[in-house]
């Protein structure tokens, strides 16, 4: 079910209401409805990967259980690597097996050996990346006795499928989520209110910017031959508001969800573009994302405390992980490497450690955001040739953009609702104090939300269209 | 909870005051807009009296002038062709509207693939018409098809959403350049399609397509307005048996179908093309002139007989 579908506006009512509906002590009955509406939520794209999630689930809740009951260190060590095995087998066949089938098979041809590989003909099965690394991190943590084993399954299959984040997250980290599911959330006028304008400005975010720059990017990304390098240029430059509406806005939505029937859900986006470096960029950007490659992948490989050379190692892993886990390809490899690329230079260079002054700050955030730009083309083109013809086509066949009059109608809505973000995080980054969404005016809060569906029901795309990171 | 429900309440009301305000301030931009498409849907609603009426998608948009026709056989023409209504929802739309109005003698439609074929998009074109949602029942009657009839019914403000944004700048910027009763001409082009390319058809018929194919030629029948179906030219190959079933349909019912798909005079000739399914201003204007010959031929043998 998408969060932009007339279905999930009948659904979640729905489940507030039956939730808020069963007394706030009986914490089982509200976490078994909560599970079942998971289910239900996940199982609409398709019934039969609900299986997957269930597996997922089962095998990490016996492997914490097993780190639990053995004090034997190599026992507990056998549970975390037999539950990381099975999860990261899963997750193996269903994203990346195909792809390294296809790679090996052209590897084979190339050295003249014909070998068939078969395929493995299913759909990956939606947000499959993100509840297989929450389960993970339950697992790595209880391993390292961070977390108590949850001896509940059914708080445990919540906290995996709990459906406000199960699909493009945030990732959530066991001792913050967990420890809520075991709390009574008594209705909280103050907390539902932010919760539903979080998810007002969530839906702005993706039906009004994201989609409306979508509309541009596609066009000019699905058909780069009859394009020229203004058009690569600008819809270039449009993608990672595209990209970032999309995704901040799924991230608000499931926030003011979580937010709506009493959970807090951890913040996935700090203003990514006002960063001033590579690295502050990651400290802002998918955040809980990059804290958990942070705490799962690049500390336990060594992190900071090794020599300078090993942590350039350990850095370029992380990253190229980290850009292999967005997608089953080369470009998703690039750009993760680019990125790791970056954050090496600029550690060598020792950029982004102190707060730069006045004009020396503008030319750093102008860089960063640059590079970052730069950095989605791969991201965002479908294949390695394809990013080449687009980066060549900016500096070599530039030219006025190809654009429609209807594309520039659409344009327009787009530049509209960029404006009004920057308003709005500019006044939080630099803490001006005019916060409309947070204002202490009871009539302002209020019109906001007002404001905000207004807007959507004009000039929001509401053709349901997915969001980006579903795919991955 | 007392103060959530004051809070709801007061949501709802702002939230249904805005949605009217809003819907009446955007029918009066609509009202006024410059925009193409606007300004057609008032004339087709308020203004029409024309004796032949063309329908279709952009192609009838960009490919029949009016002016020419007109000269030609003596009758007024008014274009009503619709930039991106694709498929015979949208047209069968457009003569609802047309019929509550009047009955004009002569009704062309330019059919397409898409008119009878399977696509992933079939019902977006249907939102164009919203502003008009309530003006004709049968026209609205498509919308249940769509699924978003009641959306319509509740929210005034989103009946103007899918051209809101060109609808505004249509106050400041004046589209109507060119503007020969109905059809807007497509400019030259940079670059003219360079490969004839063959186009591939392979998409399943539509069956409730094919029902509304039937339902609009029983329409005119019953108005007993003489129904041609028309294909403009193309620079691209096509089997010819494609389209078969429009051809049968047309036997059935009596009706004349005009294939101009692969016509020699335009075939071998890009640079008539703005692109592989459109013809420029040029190319338009000689069109014109070879289907208004033929079809004054037509019917000057169809009075003798």
């Amino acid at each position: 079910m998408l969060f932009n579908s007339l279905a999930f506006l009948l659904f979640f009512p729905i489940v507030c209401i039956l939730y808020y509906a069963i007394p706030s002590a009986k914490v089982k009955g509200r976490n078994l409805l909560l599970l079942m509406a998971s289910y239900y939520f996940y199982m609409n794209w398709e019934p039969v990967y609900a299986i997957l999630l269930l597996t997922s689930t089962v095998v990490t809740y016996f492997a914490a259980l097993g780190m639990g009951h053995f004090r034997n260190k190599r026992k507990k060590k056998l549970c975390l690597v037999s539950g990381l095995v099975l999860n990261l087998a899963i997750l193996f066949l269903f994203k990346y097996y195909n792809f390294l089938a296809s790679n090996i098979e052209d590897v084979l041809q190339t050295s003249g050996l014909g070998i068939y590989i078969p395929e493995f003909r299913m759909l990956l099965p939606v947000g499959i990346s993100f509840y297989v690394f929450q389960a993970l991190g339950y697992s790595i943590d209880v391993y390292r006795q961070e977390v108590k084993v949850e001896q509940d399954f059914l708080t445990y299959a919540l906290f995996v499928s709990f459906f406000p984040q199960l699909v493009a997250g945030p990732i959530e980290r066991s001792r913050n989520l967990l420890p809520q599911f075991r709390q009574r959330h008594r209705f909280n006028y103050d907390g539902v209110m932010a919760g539903i304008r979080l998810i007002c400005w969530g839906y702005f975010l993706k039906l009004v910017l994201a989609d409306r720059c979508g509309l541009y990017v596609d066009a000019v990304y699905d058909n780069i031959d009859i394009h020229n390098g203004g058009s690569y240029l600008l819809a270039s430059f449009l993608f990672p508001f595209q990209i970032y509406g999309d995704f901040a806005g799924y991230s608000l939505i499931a926030i003011g969800v979580a937010r709506v029937l009493g959970f807090r859900l951890m913040e996935n986006f700090r203003r990514p573009y006002f960063a001033c470096s590579i690295g502050e960029f990651w400290h802002r950007w998918h955040i809980s994302l990059s804290t958990w490659f942070k705490d799962y992948v690049y500390i336990p490989m060594g992190g900071n405390r090794t020599g300078k050379a090993s942590q350039y190692f350990n850095l370029m892993v992380t990253f190229m992980v980290s850009g292999i886990w967005h997608g089953a390809n080369w470009t998703f490899l690039c750009w993760g490497s680019l990125h790791g690329l970056l954050l090496c230079t600029e550690k060598t260079l020792g950029i982004g450690k102190q707060d730069y002054p006045g004009r020396r700050k503008l030319c750093h955030w102008t860089v960063t955001f640059v590079l970052v730009c730069m950095s989605w083309i791969l991201f965002r083109a479908s294949s390695l040739h394809d990013a080449v013809t687009i980066v060549s086509g900016i500096f070599c066949k530039m030219g006025i953009p190809i654009i429609t009059f209807a594309m520039f109608t659409e344009l327009c809505l787009a530049v509209l609702a960029l404006a009004l973000l920057l308003i709005k995080e500019l006044s939080e980054e630099f803490c001006w104090e005019w916060h409309i969404r947070e204002s202490r005016y009871w009539l302002v809060r209020h019109l906001y939300i007002v404001g905000m569906i207004t807007m959507i029901l004009l000039f929001g795309v509401l053709g349901g269209d997915q969001f980006i990171y579903f795919q991955f | 909870m007392k103060k959530f429900i004051v809070s709801l309440v007061f949501v709802i009301a702002g939230l249904f005051a805005a949605d009217r305000i809003g819907g009446v301030g955007m029918n009066w931009v609509y009202g006024h807009t410059n925009d193409v498409l606007s300004p057609k849907l008032r004339y087709l609603c308020h203004d029409i009296h024309e004796d032949v009426v063309l329908i279709g998608a952009s192609r009838c948009h960009h490919h029949y002038l009016p002016s020419i026709l007109s000269q030609t056989l003596g009758m007024s023409v008014y274009n009503a062709g619709i930039g991106g209504s694709n498929n015979i929802f949208s047209h069968y739309m457009v003569l609802c509207y047309i019929l509550a109005r009047y009955t004009p003698k002569i009704i062309c439609l330019e059919v397409m693939p898409t008119d009878y074929c399977q696509q992933t998009d079939t019902y977006n074109a249907l939102s164009f018409f919203a502003p008009l949602f309530g003006y004709n029942e049968a026209a609205d009657s498509v919308y249940r098809l769509a699924g978003n009839y009641y959306q319509y019914h509740l929210s005034h403000l989103y009946r103007y959403n899918a051209k809101a944004s060109s609808n505004l700048l249509g106050l400041v910027l004046n589209r109507q350049a060119g503007n020969d009763n109905g059809y807007i001409p497509l400019s030259k082009p940079n670059l003219f399609p360079k490969k004839l390319a063959t186009e591939d058809m392979r998409n399943d018929i539509d069956s409730l397509k094919i029902r509304y194919i039937q339902r609009f030629a029983e329409l005119c029948h019953d108005r007993q307005i003489k129904l041609v179906f028309t294909v403009s030219p193309k620079y691209t190959i096509v089997d010819s048996s494609h389209y078969n079933i429009l051809k049968d349909i047309a036997q059935k019912n009596g009706i004349l179908f005009l294939d101009y798909h692969s016509c020699g005079l335009y075939h071998n000739h890009a640079e008539y093309f703005k692109d592989s399914s459109h013809l420029w201003d040029e190319g338009a204007r000689r069109f014109s002139k070879t289907f208004s010959n033929d079809l004054k031929e037509i019917l000057r043998q169809d009075k003798l007989s």
